[in-house]
């Protein structure tokens, strides 16, 4: 027994310790640094308080939340009706499709705001094209504004929606419909009744995530407008320079309120898992655990861990 | 039962639709790297190869580019070395654990990039151990960003090849439990763990967030040049941008042929 | 009386280039039970679908009362039908999920919870109001779909293999259960299954299909008894067929013109060595090697070689029946007016 708890803990030290070094301390030094008086000790709320009555703070907030929002919520729309169609496929076509989305999702961060800056940005051929044709509808459109912002954070929230979304689609099982079909029911009247009841947990657990993704983005929108547009993970990026913070006992503070909104997001996000648990679990096939292994992709393994 | 399934129109054109909407920011990245002269055309006038010859020829890519591959080896090795006998242990013997370890891997999707780039320069900028703007300190932050991939590779192909029982029955045949470990469950789980691994690379190659502020003063990976370069050239950053997508591009194919492979094993 | 209220005829269906429905032709009396029976593939379930509407016809007539189904989507034939996986909406109650298509139908409230209360207490499940499908048994459940497939009074109730996913305890029950409820309200019911002891003890009527067709239909006793094909007298019972070259080797000439023929494993008598073949009038007396002996309960099963034929023959296990052992003689008795004439496959 003896000789067996040596292993047992031999195995685990190593990872006990750089989870402690690298996940536990920070998120405490950050905790605590949140609360701490500027140059002195004791407790204070002092810079939740500044930021609460900072107009430059709390827009920044409310921009995060609200691009946030919008982007998750186009792409939740977005990705529900293509997870649909996507289910519609023969298994051999769905695949490649969803290859492919799962290949574009990869394409986020720098690179991807360098390609709407080619496509959409001042020089950008699109801009150009529509200016030579004429088409004054897009001459107001500003990539480095709030509306280009919500277009290129829609472009990755939409492979990730869909990604997330379509497995809960083959939850709804034909049988369903032409049950409902023999009783008397429109198509219509069956997704109202029976269908989106039934995925109301998917949509609102992915929309947690789809939310989460878009506060924490911060390479997307550093790439594309640098500085100059007031996003709260674009204000505590600008806190660090070089390997300091400037006052950090702020930066903490807009961290912690950043890591409590998507905290919150992930947790909606578990709960809805669960509670769609309570729905399929009965239905459930066991041979999940395998298929995994195969589509053990980004988006499969957030899934997963949530 | 036979169904068949055949998509309709509707879903065709909407498929189509979805496919071009992803694929255009790629493929104009993709053009606007071997483009000569692209102004108010929709494809561009005359094509060259200047671009991508240029950052072949440029000492500051192959730097990044090396640095990259060299921080995310040593960063994937470590975290393999540290999490095969945790999560083996945790997975064989402390199954209780294993709600604590769900927690645990959500942790680093709930709290982003920026905020844990805070607290990892707070707690590593003074005190006893001074290692930030180091690669020690971006080596730990890798390993907490594929945590969650690990993990669940590890345990998927741990539970999978039900290693429990393959144990048992290893030991039942007197083999003792390190030699065990060796001989019988490593060789079965390699392969789900080679995917995870390679799934792990391939996050950290697209990182970006972590290592700008970390270490971005004085340690480029490729990500953090291509954020230097977007500024100067655009015809050059585009070629840095599609050769990192195509190299993101072969290692998925990989990681697919590999699952199919291992998914047939398994059947 | 005797009028058919459904009636197919022609029906067609093909998956690709394959036939899976081949010109079957079926009338219907009201209030009548009809099995489809038959093995997986034969296109039973798929004629199923047909008449509800869920899988197109290439080609036939569906008539149901004076009415053609064949243009109406499913939901305005008034058929009722219970599947096999029970596809209960998990997401409403047992109240909800019975009380599902009244509502599409507009019917109000007070009345919906009205007809609800009857069906909770035909099927006996009045203390489950409540309660979501997936925290019901599998009997259970399937009796929340079958109220519910009846509480909109269709015309027809289908049924879709219903008991193939219960347990064999559960199973016997039901189908009586299924059966006494069909009675009470004279429900006009086709009932798909590929369980021949199923088939045979809840039917008014037996159709069995092989291959996209009907082979043979009738009461259940006719078709146990008189089986008209080999692939019925093989699915009906474990009859024994023999070829017309068996059949003489054993039964002598004078048999009549058919290829094969059958008898049934219960009407061959082993003879006890006392029995002297004076005994038994009529019968051909053929000496056997016992190949082996199952106890199957209440019946002992013999393989015996009888003249180069294998014959399987069934003896009541009543306790005085013959001490014999494996690879040890007998005599037979058979009984050639037991011996059924069989008719060509597909004829």
């Amino acid at each position: 027994m003896k000789h067996r708890n040596r292993w047992v803990w031999l195995g685990l030290a190593p990872f006990a310790l750089m989870v402690i070094a690298f996940q536990f301390m920070p998120i405490l030094s950050m905790l605590t640094g949140s609360f701490r008086n500027v140059g002195g000790p004791g407790l204070t709320l002092d810079h939740y308080i500044k930021i609460m009555h900072s107009a430059y703070y709390l827009q920044a907030i409310k921009n995060s939340l609200l691009i946030a929002a919008y982007s998750s919520i186009i792409g939740i729309v977005v990705g529900l009706i293509c997870a649909y169609s996507i289910t519609r496929f023969a298994p051999v076509i769905r695949d490649r499709l969803l290859m492919l989305s799962n290949m574009t999702s990869n394409f986020a961060g720098v690179p991807l705001a360098f390609a709407y800056i080619i496509l959409l940005g001042n020089n950008g051929v699109f801009t150009l094209l529509f200016k030579q044709w004429g088409w004054s509808v897009f001459a107001d459109f500003n990539l480095y504004s709030w509306s280009g912002l919500v277009l290129v954070y829609v472009y990755f929230q939409v492979p990730l929606a869909l990604l997330l979304l379509y497995p809960s689609f083959y939850g709804i099982r034909d049988q369903w419909k032409e049950a409902a079909a023999l009783l008397g029911a429109s198509p219509w009247q069956f997704w109202r009744t029976v269908g989106l009841p039934m995925l109301t947990p998917a949509i609102f657990g992915t929309l947690g995530i789809l939310f989460a993704n878009a506060m924490g983005a911060y390479a997307t929108a550093y790439a594309l407008v640098g500085g100059n547009y007031n996003l709260l993970a674009i204000r505590i990026g600008s806190m660090v320079a070089g390997d300091i913070v400037n006052q950090p006992e702020l930066g903490s503070a807009l961290a912690v309120l950043l890591a409590l909104s998507t905290l919150l997001a992930v947790y909606l996000n578990h709960r809805m898992t669960k509670r769609s648990q309570l729905f399929t679990a009965a239905y459930a096939s066991k041979s999940s655990s395998k298929r995994v292994l195969s589509r053990l992709t980004w988006a499969k393994v957030k899934e997963e861990a949530l | 039962m036979m169904t068949r399934l055949k998509a309709s129109w509707t879903h065709r054109s909407l498929m189509f639709l979805l496919m071009i909407y992803l694929l255009i920011p790629l493929l104009a990245t993709g053009l606007y790297a071997f483009a000569k002269d692209w102004q108010t055309t929709v494809l561009p006038e005359s094509w060259t190869l200047e671009w991508v010859g240029e950052m072949f020829q440029d000492l500051r890519f192959l730097d990044a580019l090396w640095t990259s591959l060299y921080l995310c080896l040593i960063s994937v090795a470590l975290s393999l070395v540290v999490m095969l006998p945790a999560v083996f242990v945790i997975t064989v013997y402390l199954p209780r654990w294993e709600t604590f370890m769900k927690g645990l891997v959500v942790l680093p999707y709930a709290v982003p990039g920026v905020v844990a780039a805070v607290g990892l320069i707070r707690t590593y900028s003074s005190g006893p151990i001074d290692i930030a703007g180091t690669a020690y300190i971006l080596i730990g932050a890798y390993f907490v960003v594929i945590l969650p991939y690990m993990y669940q590779g590890i345990r998927n192909s741990l539970l999978t090849v039900s290693a429990v029982e393959l144990l048992n029955a290893a030991e039942l045949l007197g083999a003792r439990r390190m030699r065990a470990f060796v001989t019988v469950i490593l060789p079965n789980i390699w392969p789900g763990v080679i995917i995870s691994t390679l799934l792990s690379f391939s996050v950290l190659f697209g990182e970006f967030v972590l290592t700008n502020m970390l270490v971005g003063g004085h340690i480029q990976t490729i990500q953090v040049y291509l954020y230097q370069r977007v500024g100067e050239s655009g015809h050059l950053a585009s070629a840095i941008a599609i050769s990192y997508f195509v190299f993101i591009l072969a290692m998925s194919t990989i990681l697919m042929k590999l699952g199919r492979k291992i998914n047939g094993e398994v059947r | 009386m005797n009028a058919s209220y459904l009636e197919l005829k022609g029906i067609r269906k093909m998956f690709g280039d394959t036939p899976v429905l081949n010109n079957v032709d079926l009338s219907i009396r009201e209030g009548e039970l009809v099995t489809l029976l038959g093995p997986s593939g034969c296109g039973k379930s798929t004629l199923l679908r047909c008449i509800a509407g869920l899988t197109e016809l290439d080609g036939g007539r569906i008539m149901l009362g004076k009415q053609d189904l064949a243009n109406l989507p499913p939901r305005s034939r008034e058929v009722g039908m219970v599947f096999q996986s029970y596809a209960l909406f998990p997401n409403l109650t047992v109240t909800e999920n019975i009380e599902y298509g009244l509502k599409m139908r507009g019917v109000p409230k007070k009345e919906r919870l009205r007809r609800c209360e009857e069906l909770l207490a035909l099927v006996d499940l009045e203390d489950k109001r409540g309660t979501y499908p997936q925290h019901l048994s599998g009997g259970q459940q399937q009796r929340v779909a079958l109220a519910r497939s009846l509480a909109v009074q269709p015309k027809v109730l289908l049924l879709d293999e219903p008991l193939s996913a219960l347990d064999a305890k559960i199973r016997k029950n039901l189908r009586t259960e299924i059966r006494e409820i069909q009675k009470r309200l004279m429900m006009t019911t086709i009932f798909v299954t590929h369980d021949q002891e199923e088939a045979l003890t809840l039917s008014d009527r037996i159709c069995i299909m092989n291959k996209g067709h009907i082979v043979q239909d009738g009461t259940p006793e006719a078709l146990y008894s008189t089986p008209r094909t080999e692939f019925v007298a093989r699915f009906m019972g474990s009859y024994n067929v023999l070829t017309r070259t068996d059949a003489i080797r054993l039964f002598g000439d004078g048999i009549g013109m058919a290829e094969s023929f059958a008898i049934r494993p219960e009407s061959v008598r082993l003879l006890s060595e006392m029995e002297s073949a004076s005994s038994i009038g009529g019968k051909r007396i053929v000496e056997g090697k016992i190949d082996s002996i199952t106890i199957l309960g209440n019946v002992i099963r013999y393989s015996v070689d009888a003249a180069g034929v294998l014959l399987t023959i069934d003896i009541l296990n009543d306790g005085r029946s013959l001490r014999m052992e494996e690879s040890g003689t007998i005599r037979l008795a058979l009984d050639p007016s037991q011996l059924l004439q069989l008719e060509k496959e597909g004829a």
